[in-house]
């Protein structure tokens, strides 16, 4: 056993808004941040069920500091900031002091806005002359760099790009070396802005995006249930203040919840296909990292993007790891009402989950009407249920090319 | 406008920079542009007079003789 890991500070900038307090009440109630975007031009665009950020960086970060970052890093270093300062370590006005703080980030596409900008240039307007500045802008490293910079922290700066999987791994990777001892403190979690026109396009493309559910485009994310069309792409970042025993002792400040488990696999089966061994394999991992027994598990924040074809899979998965015990589970997918952040939905999934521990409420799978009989779990449809007792709880996260990770969180 | 003047502007508008600080004999890095800004920089320039800088006239300390080469890139372009 290693040394104790603990949340201390949350930063958000999701679709639902900035205060995690606010952001998990509307979750828990089912209201959905799902609305219909038109992306691309008006002869050539297309209307889609998204759940976009209100997010401007003005006056938040300095025009020239703008100028070299993509959306991605802008929210990340804003969300960072509130991270930083909801744990203490950061005062108003105020710099870091222990500038040995390691940034795990998760990011899937990094500055994909500046690339397609960069495209546009030399495609489009035929030009070689794109910005000077578009390699470091379109990098998925460039969120955590810029955490890094702004904050003047020493520590491990790493990026993890594993598709959906991306930010819970982040976590994961950052609770371990904490755990291990080779940091103390670690700012983790995730930043994704890919909702542009040319990687909405690509999207659509693949087929797996919802289309605007008849009932109104904020029903549209719909896991587990028979009306499900697809996921809803969604954007923000999220970051956790991850700290050793120790260190929070040491501050006096109190947890918001403690990490215990992390798991991870690897499917070795499909670019896009989930895999229900893979992902009970993460999630067995996870429980055994933790050390405790599978009974002690209440409730799954599950992966469940709302495909007809994943949904079943992971309830499957869910069944053969806890056997007996599933049914007594609470299983709820909150991108129903969030939608899918990809990098960032793991982190975003980890905070809520850390607050359900908190609050002892558990939040729903909105939108869920007409159960699909293969997803026949307690999957908590509608509205969040509350649940004093709650002490443990699972994420999970499982990626496009069949990465998966799985967290175990307990309230403290 | 004479290029000192949207040298200026830029510098002002899109990099903070403070306008008291805007001097003929400043440098860039003076005015707290890294590498990464300063090329960023000289492509806003290039674009708004529609002329190229070459990599070995690159190599200017202060904003007067910045101005001084792009009046003169100018000039050779109208010819």
């Amino acid at each position: 056993m290693g040394r104790r890991v603990f949340i201390t500070g949350l930063g958000l900038i999701a679709p639902h808004g900035e205060d995690p307090a606010s952001i998990f009440d509307r979750i828990y109630q089912g209201d959905s941040a799902v609305r219909l975007v038109r992306s691309g031009t008006a002869d050539f665009g297309s209307d889609l069920p998204l759940a976009t950020v209100d997010f401007t960086p003005k006056d938040r970060i300095s025009k020239k500091q703008q100028l070299f970052m993509a959306r991605a890093s802008q929210m990340a270093v804003v969300a960072a900031e509130g991270a930083l300062q909801s744990s203490g370590l950061l005062g108003e006005g105020q710099s870091i002091e222990d500038g040995e703080i390691g940034v795990y980030m998760g990011c899937g596409l990094g500055g994909a806005e500046i690339l397609q900008e960069g495209y546009r240039t030399y495609f489009v307007r035929q030009s070689r002359r794109g910005r000077p500045s578009t390699v470091p802008m379109i990098m998925a490293s460039g969120p955590a760099s810029h955490i890094s910079m702004r904050f003047g922290l020493h520590g491990p700066t790493h990026t993890y790009s594993i598709a959906c999987a991306s930010s819970t791994v982040a976590i994961g990777e950052a609770f371990r070396a904490i755990r291990d001892g080779y940091l103390d403190t670690a700012l983790s979690g995730g930043a994704e802005a890919m909702l542009n026109d040319g990687s909405i396009a690509a999207w659509e493309r693949l087929g797996v995006l919802a289309s605007s559910h008849m009932d109104g485009p904020e029903r549209s994310s719909r896991p587990f249930d028979l009306e499900r069309t697809g996921l809803v792409l969604g954007e923000g970042a999220v970051l956790l203040v991850l700290e050793a025993e120790s260190a929070l002792r040491e501050r006096g400040v109190d947890p918001i919840a403690e990490i215990i488990g992390y798991g991870v696999s690897s499917d070795a089966f499909s670019l896009t296909e989930p895999h229900a061994a893979g992902q009970e394999a993460a999630m067995r991992s996870a429980i055994t990292d933790a050390d405790i027994e599978r009974e002690e598990v209440q409730y799954v924040n599950a992966h469940a993007t709302g495909t007809p074809s994943g949904d079943p899979i992971e309830i499957e998965a869910i069944k053969n790891v806890f056997e007996d015990h599933a049914s007594n589970l609470a299983v709820s997918s909150t991108k129903s009402v969030h939608g899918h952040l990809v990098g960032a939905s793991g982190a975003l999934e980890a905070a809520i989950t850390a607050i359900a521990l908190q609050k002892g409420r558990i939040p729903p799978t909105a939108n869920l009407t007409h159960p699909d009989p293969c997803c026949d779990l307690d999957c908590v449809p509608g509205y969040g249920r509350e649940a004093p007792e709650l002490t443990v709880a699972v994420s999970n996260s499982f990626a496009f090319g069949g990465s998966n990770a799985t967290l175990v969180l307990r309230k403290v | 406008m004479s290029a000192y003047s949207y040298l200026a502007k830029v510098l002002v508008d899109k990099y903070d920079v403070d306008e008291d600080k805007i001097r003929p004999e400043a440098t860039l890095t003076d005015l707290g542009l890294d590498s990464l800004m300063v090329v960023e920089f000289l492509f806003d320039v290039e674009d708004e007079f529609n002329i190229e800088v070459p990599d070995d006239r690159a190599e200017f300390e202060t904003l007067a003789e910045a101005a001084t080469l792009i009046d003169e890139l100018i000039e050779v372009k109208g010819d």
